[in-house]
């Protein structure tokens, strides 16, 4: 049996603000652009691709992102178990997607780290170090960004008031989150 | 003794609040309110500093951030200290300690005052014309004029600090809480805009806060009362933000400004841990609304320099705001009615006014009135021509002017005087605006630079447009928002003003003295002692252009940025050439407005945030065993693992022996991967790479070449089949990123057609790569269900297996020239897999290695380092690879440049292998390669990579040599600073050129 090491490993509290790494979860990249490919992610999984940019969808077990014209990252609503890397999801968008030219289905589950933020302070924390403009993203439940923290790429999932999920590179994710404490020590 | 000349109480001065500060060592007391210039003059104090050039004594000389005399050093000799600190700006606080700076041994008695008496031979241009000759000499010059160069002392230890960055988007953005900003935030936010007002002051109101005269009334309410209360109300609205020390120091294009907030200076240095003292807001607004104010102009005549001489404004604020009288004996100095407000205010709080002398004959005005009424002198007409008092201002001499106002007629006459005020009008503050891009025009008749044509979204309102008056500002403001912001009313609309304000001003730029100008010093850089005879010497000199004139006086060149004077120097330079003022231009408004601390700009990029890392999933097991680390691209990588005190040399030579004879283990998770999927993929790598993709068998791996459109080397790796189209491609460490881009580029621009995409999983995936005669019993026994058999799992395939229930992938490839397998799998399952290997290999010796034995291994085998070997001028025919050219694909990138008659020629640089004569001489990483070294000697290319390998028992090298494919066996040079070294031109492979360890 392997162990299973992810790389944030303490939950953070500070006043107004909740950090903590999601694991393991499932994520996927899946890419397309024909009218079939979005129909049948449409039937397989239950769930219909948001084609409006920065916008998500959301099924009782998945959550859509969109990235781009043809590029969304599906990610599990629950944990999985480490002792396996054998996804559901995965067998059966490979079988009705990528096995039959229809589109790709990539496995990035450790890809990216999944941290979750919760309190009123999360946009402050944001704004010490991402220029993007948040004042309509934080009102809006669902609304998706990839932007820049730090100086490294955040995509950012709007989950509900005052709860984001943040994606971010596995090499960068204990840089970042260092970066996040230190900054949230002084919101 | 020190006098005190607090008079009768200010409300924004707390006198139960006391407040000890030491200046120049000796400590004097303060209110809370106060800044340094307000406690100091309070005390009687007015010398604070020496001039840059002359050490001439200088005073306190404005009430803002346009002080160019009053610059002080806080805290000398810790680690807070800080130069150029404006005693005007900075707060008092409980233990502030400031000093003098450009004085030595005191600002009292400053040895390099001598320069004063020196004066005549030091005319601008000094140093330039001084230190032509003998040109030899300069270096010996250069030491001592930068001894004397700069202001002040930077602080020699760590800032003890803490600065942080902030981004704020906002609809509106109001700069200045002046009066007509407050009423451009308040009636910005209540239409629904999300506002932020700033302002470098601590306090909101501007100069309008301390207008308690019956003179100015708005709705029948003194001016200040009414400002008052809208401060109250604007406090309430929701959508409002206010920032108060809060100073705009650049407008970039587009709306983007840089702000800096000051939150702890001041504070007492006990309350400042852990907190930010500076913020850098980086503002993007929808709307940007000016109201940055006007700076009163000074006047230049004779020795305007002499402590005690100010701004008649800031003697009017040191009294309103901070009830200080900045003398007993009181004389103004004025071209227009500004300094009637500033008599008024002095009268109204009993402060003695000798004599107003104003430059205009014929005047009239409410104001004038009321200063005549209560007994003052004015000499009208007249012109200071010169002042007496070397450490403080003690009489002035006045003179009458010809109606011209060329010349100075009659008899002079002497006033005593303990302060002079002196004001010559106002300039609007437009230096953000043309920082912005922003065209100004030259307003005649009362001789201002106005903003005239905006380059973003952004208005002007108030003294900053030219509206000096307080019916001007009140009745065009309303408007503009109105227009700027699209509403169809505001609260202002119908204000009842009352403003005795004559607009009438007599503008001379430089004052006429009895004196021939060679013999006065009327200065109009205060700072960096540039005098009206100074720029008339440059324009003699044949100087004509406003930026030449600048840099050849220094004029404006100080950290006040000639706020004060640079309007005067263009008027005397218009005036002398003969040109007209508005057709010379400004001088360049550059960012910052005011001087900002390297903290603000560094933020919190400092020490473990100064740059971003990277980390593999196995990396706490380096650190755990000792590894040294390097930096590639934003990696950590472990660079070797030093055993019993050992260095890198010894570590490398052991770690490379054991990949070689046993077994050895490398992280290289860092390397780039990019899944590619799609019915077109086998086209599109047949595009991308040089040679051919199609035959590719499923589950067998490929090098390939990757070329720019130049067709010179862009990237390297080996390429998998995964499946029918499927394919993983690897890229190098520091390649990764650019190589999607530029892939991504090309099917989204060029082959759209293409169905093929691509996605990083760089970060997906740990690689864990074995080499080495006994790499094979290693990883068979971590993956003991995988048939790992040459026939079924020859060099260059791969195999999709699983470790327990984790999936994975083992590639049969090899950068060492070792039979070797590279496992990859899930990130977070990667550290208990290279744990598994060290365990089964132990009886193998399994020897962690870093990136140098890596390097030394394909050093051996020949394989190249992509920006090592290469840099962008190698072709793969120079790198003797033309193997990996397809000659028979329609296209690839690249391959056009191939064939150009500079690309197919001879005599380029080629890669070859470098033997020395003397196996044990190691040659150095970019060491120049000669033929013969009798000059001129011509350099035929240079040592690329270079090791001493222990497994051939000798030194090796690679390099770059002129046609040196085709001088295999050949001796060349390598002339090194004390010796010449003998090289052999020898095949780049030294080991194993057969491949017979490979397929082992």
């Amino acid at each position: 049996m392997l162990d299973y090491t992810n790389v944030i490993t303490k939950e953070k509290s500070y006043s107004g603000l909740q950090m903590k790494e999601i694991k393991p979860v499932m994520k996927l990249i899946i890419r397309g652009k024909k009218r079939e490919f979005l129909s049948a992610i449409g039937k397989s999984l239950n769930l219909l691709l948001p084609t409006e940019p920065n916008t998500s969808s959301r099924s009782e077990k998945l959550s859509a992102l969109w990235l781009s014209p043809d590029e969304w990252i599906i990610y599990s609503n629950e944990i999985s178990n480490p002792d396996t890397n054998n996804y559901e999801t995965e067998n059966l968008l490979n079988k009705k997607i990528s096995n039959i030219g229809l589109g790709a289905v990539t496995d990035v589950s450790d890809q990216f780290v999944l941290i979750n933020m919760k309190g009123d302070k999360i946009f402050d924390l944001f704004e010490t170090g991402s220029p993007f403009n948040f004042n309509i993203f934080r009102d809006k439940k669902g609304a998706v960004t990839q932007t820049i923290l730090a100086r490294i790429d955040v995509i950012i999932h709007n989950q509900n008031q005052n709860e984001v999920n943040l994606f971010v590179r596995r090499s960068f994710s204990q840089h970042l989150f260092s970066w996040m404490n230190d900054s949230a020590s002084r919101l | 003794m020190t006098k005190n000349l607090r008079v009768k109480t200010s409300k924004y001065i707390d006198e139960t609040y006391k407040i000890s500060f030491k200046f120049n060592g000796t400590t004097y007391y303060g209110y809370k309110g106060d800044t340094l210039a307000s406690a100091l003059l309070a005390n009687n104090i007015h010398l604070v500093g020496r001039s840059f050039k002359y050490h001439r004594p200088r005073g306190i000389m404005t009430a803002g951030s346009e002080e160019p005399n009053a610059i002080v050093q806080l805290h000398k000799n810790s680690s807070r200290t800080e130069p150029n600190v404006r005693a005007t700006e900075i707060e008092i606080y409980e233990g502030l300690e400031a000093s003098s700076q450009n004085c030595w041994p005191s600002v009292n008695f400053d040895i390099g005052g001598i320069n004063n008496f020196l004066s005549p031979i030091l005319p601008a241009g000094f140093y330039y014309k001084t230190f032509m000759w003998p040109a030899s000499f300069w270096e010996k010059y250069e030491y001592f004029i930068r001894k004397s160069a700069g202001l002040g002392k930077s602080p020699t230890e760590p800032d003890p600090d803490i600065y942080e960055h902030k981004y704020v988007h906002c609809d509106v953005l109001v700069i200045g809480a002046g009066i007509s900003g407050i009423i451009a935030a308040k009636t910005s936010a209540k239409s629904g805009f999300k506002t932020l007002l700033v302002d470098e002051k601590p306090y909101l109101g501007g100069s309008t806060i301390y207008q308690n005269s019956e003179h100015f009334k708005i709705n029948n309410q003194i001016s200040s009362s009414w400002l008052d209360k809208e401060i109250n109300e604007i406090k309430k609205i929701k959508n409002l933000e206010v920032k108060t020390r809060t100073s705009v120091s650049a407008f970039h294009g587009y709306n983007f400004l840089l702000a800096r907030e000051n939150l702890t200076d001041h504070l007492p240095l006990n309350q400042r841990n852990n907190k930010i003292r500076h913020r850098l807001l980086k503002i993007r607004s929808k709307k940007v609304i000016n109201a940055t104010g006007s700076l009163e102009r000074p006047l230049i005549f004779d020795n305007n320099d002499r402590p005690g001489i100010l701004l008649s404004s800031a003697i009017e604020k040191y009294a309103n705001l901070y009830g200080v009288a900045c003398g007993e004996k009181n004389v103004l100095f004025t071209n227009n009615d500004s300094a009637y407000e500033t008599v008024i205010s002095l009268n109204q709080k009993g402060i003695n006014v000798e004599a107003i002398i104003d430059n205009r004959e014929e005047i009239d005005s409410k104001l004038i009135k009321e200063a005549e009424n209560n007994n003052i002198k004015i000499y009208k007409g007249y012109t200071v021509v010169n002042t007496s008092g070397y450490k403080r201002v003690n009489q002035v001499s006045i003179m009458q002017l010809s109606k011209d106002g060329q010349k100075v007629i009659g008899t002079k006459k002497s006033i005593d005087c303990d302060c002079l005020g002196i004001s010559g009008g106002w300039t609007p503050a437009v230096h953000l605006f043309t920082q912005s891009g922003g065209k100004l025009k030259f307003r005649d008749e009362d001789q201002v630079f106005i903003p005239n044509i905006y380059p973003s979204d952004q208005i002007s309102i108030g003294s900053c447009n030219g509206e000096f008056t307080l019916d001007e500002i009140l009745t065009t403001t309303p408007k503009t928002l109105k227009e700027f912001l699209n509403l169809k009313k505001t609260d202002y609309e119908d204000l009842e003003i009352q403003s005795s304000f004559n607009k009438s001003k007599r503008n001379i730029w430089l004052l006429p003295s009895d004196k021939i100008i060679g013999k006065t010093k009327p200065f109009v850089d205060y700072q960096n002692d540039a005098t009206a005879k100074d720029i008339k010497l440059a324009l003699r000199e044949g100087f004509r252009s406003i930026e030449h004139v600048k840099r050849y006086t220094t004029t404006g060149m100080g950290t006040d940025q000639g706020k004060l004077g640079n309007m005067h120097a263009l008027g005397i330079i218009s005036e002398t050439a003969g040109t007209k003022m508005g057709e010379s231009g400004t001088t360049t408004f550059r960012p910052p407005y005011t001087p900002l601390t390297f903290g603000t700009i560094v933020g919190r990029n400092v020490g473990e945030y100064f740059d971003t890392f990277r980390k593999t999933p196995i990396h706490e097991w380096h650190v755990e065993n000792k590894a040294e680390f390097e930096n590639v691209g934003q990696w950590k990588r472990a660079w070797y693992y030093p055993k019993d005190g050992e260095n890198m040399h010894d570590a490398v030579q052991r770690e490379s022996k054991a990949a070689r004879d046993s077994a050895g283990i490398l992280d290289a998770s860092t390397l780039g991967k990019i899944d590619i999927q799609g019915t077109d993929a086998s086209e599109f790598l047949n595009r991308v790479y040089t040679n051919a993709w199609s035959k590719l068998a499923v589950g067998k791996c490929r090098y390939g070449l990757m070329l720019n459109e130049d067709g010179m080397v862009y990237d390297d790796g080996v390429t998998t089949r995964l499946g029918e189209n499927h394919y993983i491609m690897t890229t190098t460490t520091g390649g990764a990123a650019t190589v999607l881009g530029k892939l991504e580029d090309y099917l989204q621009t060029e082959w759209p057609e293409l169905d093929v995409y691509l996605t990083s999983v760089t970060d997906h995936y740990a690689t864990v790569s074995v080499c080495g005669p006994n790499s094979k019993k290693i990883v068979s026994q971590v993956i003991p269900d995988l048939d790992f058999s040459d026939g079924s799992f020859p060099h260059m395939s791969f195999k999709n297996t699983k470790i327990g229930k984790i999936k994975c992938r083992v590639m049969r490839i090899s950068f060492t020239g070792e039979h070797s397998y590279e496992i990859n799998i899930q990130a977070n399952y990667g550290k208990s897999v290279w744990e598994k290997c060290m365990e089964v290999g132990k009886e193998f010796n399994i020897t962690p290695y870093g990136t140098e034995t890596m390097h030394l291994l394909r050093a051996e085998k020949g394989f190249i380092i992509v920006g090592q070997d290469t840099d962008a001028t190698m072709t793969p025919i120079d790198l003797q690879m033309d193997w990996i050219v397809s000659k028979k694909k329609y296209d690839f990138i690249g391959k056009r440049s191939l064939y150009r008659s500079d690309t197919i020629k001879e005599d380029r640089k080629q890669l070859v292998g470098l033997l020395t004569e003397d196996p044990k001489e190691v040659l150095e990483e970019g060491a120049q390669i000669v033929a013969d070294i009798k000059s001129p000697i011509e350099m035929l290319g240079h040592v690329t990579s270079s090791y001493y390998s222990p497994n051939l028992k000798k030194s090796i090298a690679l390099g770059v040599v002129r046609g040196g494919k085709n001088m295999m066996g050949q001796k060349l040079i390598i002339p090194m600073e004390n010796k010449k070294i003998n090289v052999i031109v020898a095949d780049p492979v030294f080991l194993d050129k057969e491949n017979k360890r490979l397929n082992a």
